[in-house]
């Protein structure tokens, strides 16, 4: 069992060794832009769809589940790559280079994505998708949509663009692992009850990750639906009901924490201003201006026909996120009960919850659903846990972390471990009652 | 010698233990010397805070991970972040091994559990040269690490002489007690004695003397525990020498008279020799794309680890004491059955200083109940583990050609008879420790390939094959590349081979001055 475990700590899983071997029969994707929020949850989308993923540049977190090329924006990828790939997913943006060339030609973002998609085409990749943007339009307010938008023409003026360049603009994602622009709203939502805003009542159209994903695996891989007769080199995918920015705020708020919001709307200059100081003033966390200006975009586009035709169904946000609420409350309370239970006194306090939670965190999202009477008396957890410590069984791995966060709350090094005997009889005796329960119940949360 | 085209007489390549080693000669000797780092120098950590936590799972939470199988001092959170780094940089995939190593300023010497031993004639009788020619290294490694131990014990002679050995470190109340109940000649097979250490009890060099304040697991801020970075502080200061950093090399090619090394991010080196001293995996990496004709596989030797709970019921109801480390206290050696030459060999840990969750987690009880078993065991616990010889190890890196670059997978496994000698071995010790006051705890395991860390055997020193090198380390298909780290040690005896790997640096690094 702990070899099976150190396996799967160190090695690849059999797919991926697979899949590095040589031709396969599955489909084969290639993907920049991996280790980013959109990028981590396609290759666990794909993988669930027997599709192999390649990933090129810096290896993500789940870097096991995909091959990884080293690869930077504006480096051409070797030939070999490319081979008997179906399509390649270009999500990768450097940010750094829209602050330091904004939109001029020399943005590596223009200059890689379209050495990267020259490449693709000549080695006879049948599909590029570029992930772009709403807010790619000439006069784009940030140099992120303009630059998105520039891409987007020089991709399309390719030779051999046409049906095989396609374009994906999307709108605001939300939903899954709080990354990105997602995890940035979020921390914000949680963090305040008051919240200064640009834009108040912009227009955005928040879609869940999981819809981006599918619609450009859609893109990638299906055949490409004609709309109107005409196969589109650009598509929408975007949340077909625009909210204001605010309202969307809103939304995030009450679905995070349960509370209100409260916006007070700043014109953009004052906002540029408190950018421009975050910028100087030394031990500030500093505001990228580019994320600000981000937030001001104002046209509305029409998606649901385009998500309709790529056979993505769309969940209203509020859908979505209900769950959320009650589901973080969930993982709060498991982490509670199994300190509290670990530490054999009761454990509430907010710094070692959420150090558990981000320890499970990286393994998992997912509360185990530990029964109700668990959290009125931790004590009976004793009757869910396994004989003996197996690393692949849940509920031991979350109770292994919840012991390291316990053993380090407190400042002393040696604590006094003077033998307290009764304890240990009263322990023993425990032992013996809970055992005919651990027999039957311990593969609950294997 | 000095050609324009060059940027030093040598590149030695990693900035661990062996490839220190191998420099200070060089420097001696007046050469120009280009260290890479894959790394670059140390940030000062904002670890040095009281915040336990902090100190104990690292900033980022890197050590709060579940429970795999690693030995205490590799489950820091420093441990994590440079085996973690190792694994992102070099792209070796294993299979049932724990492939351990270190992309960090010092490499695994970071983080390693101080043991020190001497080879001796019998040890080496494969080796392509003698004892002898070992033994001034052996001096001069032993004094730049400074070494502390015993000169006069059971296990004196086996750990060496040559070097010179500073006064031993506190013994813990729970291995003292093992120690008082031995004798010498009690068993005709055992020896017991003090462990050997490399940690300092006088200070010197800028370092100090530990102080047994039991912090040796998260850097005890003092430089006791000897770490090849204090050695890079020396280096520093002088002329012919010079370090690059975040130099991850990933390929040499031979150029005219010399070999031309390329990094990761587009620059290159070049130099009439280079050192291969990265630590043995990733040497391999480098070493194994200069064979003209790669054979599929490699072996890979590594020292197959047990490790045995011990309990002293003596000290059961005493308390923990607050002076003392949790490196190695006590040695033992044991030859085997119906054997004069072959031994087992180990050390004696006191665990009450470290984490208990590393320990409850094995206990078959539930987590209050082995929480308050432990609280009561702990200061009257020992942990012994035990190396057997490399030749137990049955470890094969795969080389397969893809894309024109070589990949390569670690397979790991143990000899069919380790199973048999792991029974003899421990139905043994289980009687000795027994004689002396201790009762051998379940729980007794071996642990996953690799998990030892000490990896050898893959360019063997003496070997006449294409992925052999001379008695110089000097690969046999590429001249003037030469193999200084564990990757050219040809036998992998049970004692710990890091002073050794040091030695046989220093030796080939005096050959390569001359």
């Amino acid at each position: 069992m702990r070899r099976a475990f150190c396996e799967f700590l160190w090695s690849p899983p059999i797919d991926n060794a697979r899949a590095a071997t040589g031709r396969s029969t599955t489909l084969r994707l290639i993907l920049t832009g991996a280790s980013g929020y959109i990028g981590r949850r396609l290759i666990e989308l794909a993988i669930e769809r027997s599709i192999t993923v390649v990933a090129l540049g810096s290896p993500p977190a789940n870097a096991s589940a995909a091959r990884v090329l080293p690869w930077r924006l504006g480096e051409e990828p070797e030939r070999a790559v490319f081979e008997g790939a179906a399509a390649v997913v270009h999500l990768a943006h450097s940010w750094a280079s829209d602050a330091s060339a904004g939109d001029s030609a020399t943005n590596i973002n223009l200059v890689g994505s379209e050495k990267l998609a020259r490449a693709a085409l000549a080695n006879d990749v049948p599909r590029f998708i570029f992930a772009s943007t709403l807010a790619a339009y000439p006069g784009a307010p940030n140099s992120y949509g303009r630059v998105k938008n520039a891409t987007e023409q020089r991709l399309l003026a390719l030779n051999d663009a046409q049906g095989r360049v396609i374009c994906a603009r999307i709108g605001l994602v939300y939903g899954g692992r709080e990354d990105g622009q997602y995890g940035l709203m979020t921390k914000l939502v949680r963090a305040t009850p008051i919240l200064p805003i640009v834009g108040i009542d912009r227009i955005a159209q928040p879609i869940h990750v999981d819809e981006v994903c599918a619609a450009l695996l859609a893109l990638a891989i299906d055949p490409l639906p004609r709309r109107d007769g005409v196969a589109s080199a650009v598509w929408v995918v975007a949340g077909p009901e625009p909210v204001t920015v605010g309202k969307w705020l809103h939304t995030l708020r009450f679905a995070h924490t349960g509370k209100r919001i409260a916006l007070v709307p700043i014109p953009l200059s004052v906002a540029l201003f408190g950018c421009y100081l975050s910028r100087i003033i030394p031990f500030v966390p500093t505001i990228d201006r580019e994320r600000i200006l981000g937030l001001a975009g104002k046209n509305w586009f029409e998606s649901s026909a385009d998500l309709e035709l790529l056979k993505v169904g769309v969940i209203a946000p509020e859908k979505r996120l209900a769950s959320l609420r009650s589901a973080r409350r969930r993982r709060v309370a498991e982490a509670i009960a199994m300190l509290s239970y670990v530490a054999g006194r009761p454990i509430s306090s907010p710094k070692p919850v959420a150090r558990l939670l981000r320890g499970i965190s990286r393994r998992s999202d997912h509360a185990l659903g530990l029964p109700w009477y668990v959290f009125a008396c931790p004590l009976l957890l004793r009757a869910f846990e396994p004989l003996r410590s197996r690393p692949d069984h849940r509920l031991a791995q979350r109770l292994h972390l919840a012991a390291m966060v316990i053993e380090t709350m407190h400042a002393e090094q040696i604590p006094d471990r003077r033998p307290r005997f009764i304890n240990l009889a009263l322990q023993i005796a425990l032992e013996a009652i809970s055992l005919p329960f651990r027999l039957m119940l311990s593969s609950r949360f294997a | 010698m000095i050609n324009d085209d060059f940027d030093a007489d040598f590149i030695v390549i990693g900035s661990g233990p062996a490839g220190v080693s191998v420099t200070f000669p060089l420097i001696e000797a007046g050469a120009r010397v280009l260290m890479m780092d894959g790394s670059g120098p140390d940030h000062p950590s904002s670890e040095d805070t009281t915040e336990p936590w902090r100190v104990a799972l690292g900033h980022r939470l890197e050590a709060l991970v579940p429970d795999d199988g690693l030995s205490p001092k590799l489950r820091t959170p420093e441990s994590r972040r440079i085996i973690a780094e190792f694994h992102r940089s070099l792209k070796i995939r294993s299979d049932s091994f724990l492939a351990i190593g270190g992309i960090a300023r010092g490499g695994l010497s970071r983080v390693w559990g101080s043991l020190v031993s001497e080879l001796d004639a019998r040890d080496i009788e494969e080796w392509p040269f003698s004892i002898n020619d070992l033994r001034p290294s052996y001096k001069a490694v032993t004094r730049r690490m400074g070494v502390s131990g015993s000169q006069s014990d059971d296990m004196s002679e086996f750990y060496g002489r040559s070097g010179e050995i500073l006064p031993p470190l506190l013994i813990g109340p729970t291995a003292g007690r093992l120690l008082n109940d031995y004798c010498p000649g009690l068993f005709s097979d055992f020896a017991l004695g003090t462990a050997r250490n490399a940690i300092l009890t006088v200070d010197r060099d800028g370092r100090k003397a530990c102080d047994h304040r039991k912090k040796c697991l998260w850097q005890c801020g003092r430089g006791a525990v000897y770490d090849s970075r204090f050695d890079l502080i020396k280096l520093a200061t002088c002329h012919e020498f010079r370090i690059v950093d975040y130099a991850l090399a990933t390929r040499l090619t031979p150029m005219g008279n010399g070999w031309e090394v390329s990094v990761r991010d587009g620059r290159s080196f070049r130099a009439p020799r280079v050192v291969l001293a990265a630590g043995a995996l990733a040497t391999s990496a480098l070493a194994a794309p200069l064979l003209p004709n790669p054979p599929s596989e490699l072996r890979v030797l590594s020292n197959p680890l047990i490790a045995m709970p011990l309990f002293v019921p003596r000290r059961l109801g005493c308390s923990a004491v607050s002076e003392g480390h949790s490196v190695a206290q006590l040695g033992y050696r044991l030859f085997y059955r119906n054997s004069d030459d072959e031994y087992v060999t180990g050390a004696l840990y006191e665990i009450d200083a470290l984490p208990p969750s590393n320990f409850v987690t094995r206990l078959p009880l539930s987590r209050p109940a082995a929480n308050e078993l432990f609280a009561a065991m702990a200061p009257s616990m020992l942990v012994a583990s035990g190396y057997f010889h490399g030749h137990y190890s049955e470890n094969r890196l795969r080389l397969e050609k893809r894309d024109g670059e070589i990949s390569m997978t670690i397979q790991g496994g143990f000899r069919a008879d380790l199973p048999d000698k792991f029974y003899e071995v421990t139905r043994r010790l289980k009687k000795i420790w027994r004689r002396l006051g201790a009762w051998m705890l379940p729980g007794t395991e071996l642990a996953p390939p690799g998990a030892d860390g000490h990896y050898a055997g893959l360019f063997g020193m003496g070997q006449e094959a294409e992925y052999g090198t001379t008695a110089f380390g000097e690969m046999n298909a590429a001249p003037g590349v030469f193999i200084v780290d564990g990757a050219a040690i040809p036998t992998l005896p049970s004692k710990h081979i890091t002073l050794t790997i040091m030695a046989n640096a220093d030796r080939i690094g005096r050959h390569l001055a001359a």
